[in-house]
């Protein structure tokens, strides 16, 4: 299955965003195909996590405009071209169709690993206990946790909560996943089952923007490697290019820091 | 063991706890159903509602309670409002408590950690599902031992109503003592009986605070 | 509602009287509650078990206990058995007992949040237990106990008028007879409303201060 080329699912056009002073997206436009893999890099504070928090309206952007599967996010225009905000239920109804994975996976703590994954489906798709429950069972068998159904996240290492939380956004049938800092806040040895699931999903055709500080599995996954700094894009390029080839001063110097072992 | 003049009394003085309970619960409901929309309006509300809470809790937190017991028996009677005692009792000590516990409930909610919502939000949940599926469910168990400390005090300010003339067991305490003479073994005997209640009530608290983490 | 200020100018030194006890009352009370709330709390963390118990077995009596039932207690109780305490001594005694439990627990808190980490550090150090205590464990303890203590002396300030309930004159006395004897009940609760907001500000406004002085400090 290959890329959807010319059939974006995830389109910004010129988007801006301030925090107070300080500018943190600066006229961004960037477009992902249907079943295409984006990985973003960059430095921390480079701006690529309020890049991947605006899709699906967790930030709010102040200029430019966002289109998820057709469906403009966070605003509409108005006859006089202005922007006006749209409604919470619409805000809702879009982001029920965008999948986030967190750095901190922010499973809920008073759940079990099946009620997280069913919280989604029951509350917001409307669907039926039996439906979600079948639905929850089969996902945690493919992220691998079928013996954990009923555990509380607390009882669950961080690999294994991340892996419930991919499972848990994945309940939602979404159009795009977007993965920030999945594997951050984990230890070394339980990065890999992580990145194992989403390297899965990349293979099953996901459309997916991964936010990541982790290179060698960006030049596995990604079909497209963007990077990202001072809240501009500065390059980019298919991973083979980009990472042994790099055409802007700013890449060199963030790779050279990478390959010198610096955090990023 | 205890003096026999308590015990002579111990009828009247329990039906006199007994009010005491029932002015207690009397004002814990509206004082925790007050603090909790005062303390999501204090999150949510726009700029004046906030600004409005504010007030309303700086005064509460400022003035005494009896001030306010005696605002409503000697003041309110002039502008026309003549409540009966007990529900105007009732009244201000929901008012009061309200505030201790909007506090209660609103640190409970704002140290859930802000991952929570984005979760939340991120399935395409609302406010008000957010907050009734993901945030009071674990608001609640963070809340339970303060809540019941704010209960406690309570509890003790109940007797306060005795000041303006609410029988209940500090009064009783009062009438009986003045009677027999024996103020020492009376009172010592309704601090017990607070003690008893209260002390159940904290261990109940202590039991809560014990089972408050999910999952063990 | 017009305000009645001719009523109040004239019954300015009544209130004026009042509100002097009730100074008098919070400062003294709040030293004495600082001081033995320190007592206490050695008992709360102490190796002796009789003591441990003592101050454990105080805290939970006092805080679960009316004070205005241990005012009764004191004044009519301790009367009839022959110690007669004034009205304001049993005042002070009740208010001071009961919140140096209070105090005791929040300066148990203090103590508690300081890291082990810190003080095995400071032991490795060399350090003796008396200047642990004084450079180490004390002045971090002080920031932390602040806020929960200024929430405390406000809540004494507002106590100090349960005394009226045994006859001290103090403001909330003074503003009650006045009420018994004259139909301007607004003005006099406006008055009193008003002088435990600005009592109760101050110490509000010292310890938002001192956390705002320690934020920048950081």
């Amino acid at each position: 299955m290959g890329v959807d080329s010319g059939h974006p699912t995830v389109q910004l056009r010129n988007v801006s965003v301030r925090f107070g002073r300080m500018q943190v997206l600066k006229h961004v436009s960037l477009s992902i195909d249907r079943r295409e893999v984006v990985v973003i890099i960059g430095r921390s504070g480079s701006g690529k996590t309020t890049l991947l928090r605006c899709i699906n309206f967790l930030e709010e952007y102040d200029e430019g405009e966002i289109v998820v599967d057709g469906e403009l996010i966070g605003y509409r225009t108005g006859p006089d071209g202005q922007r006006i905000r749209k409604s919470e239920r619409e805000i809702a109804a879009a982001r029920s169709n965008i999948g986030m994975v967190f750095q901190s996976y922010n499973l809920f703590p008073h759940m079990t690993v099946l009620r997280n994954i069913m919280a989604g489906p029951i509350h917001v798709r409307r669907m039926s206990r039996q439906e979600a429950d079948a639905g929850a069972r089969e996902l945690l068998a493919r992220v691998g946790l079928s013996d954990k159904v009923d555990e509380y996240p607390i009882k669950l290492s961080g690999g294994q909560q991340q892996r419930v939380a991919i499972a848990r956004a994945l309940a939602m049938q979404p159009k795009v996943m977007l993965f920030d800092e999945v594997t951050s806040a984990l230890d070394p040895e339980l990065v890999g089952e992580v990145l194992a699931v989403i390297k899965q999903l990349a293979r099953d055709g996901m459309t997916m923007v991964v936010v990541t500080h982790e290179m060698q599995f960006a030049r596995d996954i990604a079909n497209r490697v963007v990077f990202i700094d001072e809240g501009v894009i500065v390059e980019q390029g298919q991973p083979r290019d980009l990472f042994s080839n790099p055409s802007s001063e700013r890449l060199r110097a963030f790779l050279k820091r990478y390959r010198e072992g610096y955090l990023l | 063991m205890l003096p026999t003049v308590l015990i002579d009394n111990i009828g009247y003085l329990s039906r006199a706890a007994g009010m005491t309970i029932l002015l207690s619960i009397a004002s814990v409901v509206p004082s925790a159903v007050i603090g909790m929309i005062v303390a999501l309006l204090k999150i949510f509300g726009s700029v004046p509602i906030r600004v409005l809470m504010d007030v309303y809790l700086y005064v509460v937190r400022g003035v005494p309670l009896l001030v306010l017991l005696f605002f409503m028996y000697f003041v309110l009677p002039y502008s026309g409002l003549n409540l009966p005692p007990t529900l105007g009792g009732v009244l201000v000590m929901s008012i009061y408590f309200g505030a201790f516990m909007s506090e209660v409930f609103r640190a409970a909610i704002i140290s859930l950690p802000r991952g929570q919502w984005d979760a939340a939000r991120s399935l395409g949940m609302r406010r008000a599902r957010t907050l009734g599926i993901v945030i009071f469910p674990q608001a609640f168990r963070l809340a339970a031992p303060p809540f019941v400390n704010t209960c406690i005090l309570l509890i003790k300010s109940t007797s306060l109503v005795s000041i303006i003339s609410l029988w209940e067991l500090t009064m009783a305490g009062r009438e009986v003592a003045e009677r027999t003479f024996a103020p020492m073994e009376i009172f010592g005997g309704i601090a017990l009986i607070y003690f008893g209640i209260c002390y159940s009530l904290s261990r109940y608290g202590q039991y809560l605070e014990g089972r408050m983490r999910f999952g063990h | 509602m017009p305000i009645n200020v001719s009523f109040l100018v004239r019954n300015l030194p009544l209130f004026y009287e009042g509100a002097v006890v009730t100074i008098e009352l919070s400062v003294l009370t709040i030293v004495i509650v600082m001081v033995w709330g320190l007592v206490i709390v050695t008992g709360r963390v102490s190796r002796l078990r009789l003591w441990r118990l003592l101050a454990g077995g105080y805290i939970q009596l006092v805080r679960n206990t009316p004070v205005l039932v241990q005012m009764y207690f004191i004044y009519f109780g301790l009367a009839m058995a022959g110690f007669g305490l004034s009205g304001f001594a049993s005042g002070l005694l009740a208010l001071s007992l009961q919140n140096g439990g209070y105090v005791a627990e929040i300066y148990r808190a203090g103590f508690e949040s300081i890291s082990m980490k810190q003080i095995e550090g400071a032991k490795a150090l060399g350090m003796t237990r008396w200047s642990l205590l004084w450079l180490v464990v004390l002045p971090q303890a002080f920031v932390r106990v602040i806020p929960p203590l200024g929430n405390q002396l406000i809540l004494i300030i507002k106590d100090t008028s349960l005394v009226s309930a045994i006859a001290v004159g103090e403001l909330t006395q003074t503003g009650k007879l006045l009420s018994e004897r004259t139909a301007a009940t607004y003005e006099i609760f406006f008055t009193l409303a008003v002088f435990y907001l600005v009592m109760t500000s101050i110490v509000g406004g010292m310890v938002r201060l001192y956390e705002r002085r320690f934020a920048i400090a950081h």
